[in-house]
């Protein structure tokens, strides 16, 4: 739904190389099997754990690495997803364009905001908003 | 498109194709896919339509979890504050909740990227798959439930 629709010989361009981002999305929910089943693993952990057990468990990397890289595919992930059900469901070009846009923003800002407190977390860093230095 | 209609009732009368075949942009015919209402029910149904169920809950939860976040990097105060909630019979319920749809992701997108594959595609592999992958994620959020109650992480 980006821009007119081109052709070559009758045919649209997209029929040659539309496959491109259902691979990327296959392969962001392939990746988010393992990394599921570690949330899983890790809800289980963290439940009861309080304050100071969850901050321990931060402060390994390992974890906090993992944290950051299932943040960042779900919301790839679920970019893409949204991106399908809109072009299913919404008809109007500029409504979809506007709720495109809106959900670029929104994935975007919510991937930014999951690594900046998980390092935040990992580092120890002191509690907000006390800890931004000023 | 000219007319939606699926009933090929209306095309007898007056030969018209416009309710069967709809035109590509390059000027060749292609059969109009008849919609929901044409199909009997099936499982595999259910389980495709709850899978873009569980895609939109699970942007839900990982809302909710990027909210756990911020409390935490808020410090021990906010902290104690989601700790409460989440006690409360509504906050447990929740909890609940999220489970079940961490499971129906994880059982349906493993459904999902099988038939991807080309796997699993005929009647008795689609039809047990959607079947776990619709009616799995209950008992499996239930007893994860019950190993967290039993291993004293959750107390009423």
């Amino acid at each position: 739904m980006s821009g007119a629709a081109r052709f070559h010989k009758g045919v649209k361009i997209s029929e040659r190389h539309g496959a491109g981002e259902w691979k990327t999305e296959k392969l962001a929910l392939a990746a988010l099997m393992p990394l599921g089943l570690w949330v899983l693993s890790s809800v289980f952990t963290l439940t009861g754990a309080g304050y100071a057990g969850v901050m321990a468990w931060f402060g390994s990397w390992l974890n906090a690495g993992l944290a950051i890289v299932t943040a960042l595919v779900f919301f790839g992930f679920a970019t893409l997803a949204w991106k399908v059900i809109i072009e299913d469901y919404i008809h109007k070009p500029g409504t979809s364009r506007v709720l495109m846009a809106v959900l670029n923003v929104v994935c975007l800002l919510l991937a930014a905001a999951s690594v900046f407190f998980i390092v935040r977390l990992a580092l120890g860093s002191a509690p907000l908003p006390a800890g931004l230095g000023f | 498109m000219t007319s939606v209609s699926n009933n090929p009732a209306d095309t007898d009368k007056t030969g018209d194709l416009s309710a069967q075949v709809v035109m590509q942009p390059n000027g060749r015919p292609r059969p109009l896919s008849p919609h929901l209402q044409t199909w009997r029910w099936h499982v595999t149904m259910t389980a495709s339509i709850l899978f873009r169920i569980t895609i939109g809950a699970a942007s839900v939860a990982a809302i909710i979890l990027v909210g756990w976040l911020a409390a935490l990097a808020f410090g021990p105060d906010a902290y104690a504050g989601v700790l409460a909630f989440a006690a409360s019979p509504f906050g447990l319920f929740i909890g609940f909740g999220l489970t079940v749809v961490l499971f129906s992701f994880l059982l349906n997108g493993a459904r999902h990227l099988i038939n991807d594959l080309g796997q699993g595609l005929t009647l008795k592999p689609a039809n047990l798959m959607s079947n776990i992958a619709v009616w799995g994620p209950i008992p499996l959020a239930v007893l994860f439930w019950v190993l967290l109650f039993a291993t004293g992480r959750v107390s009423l």
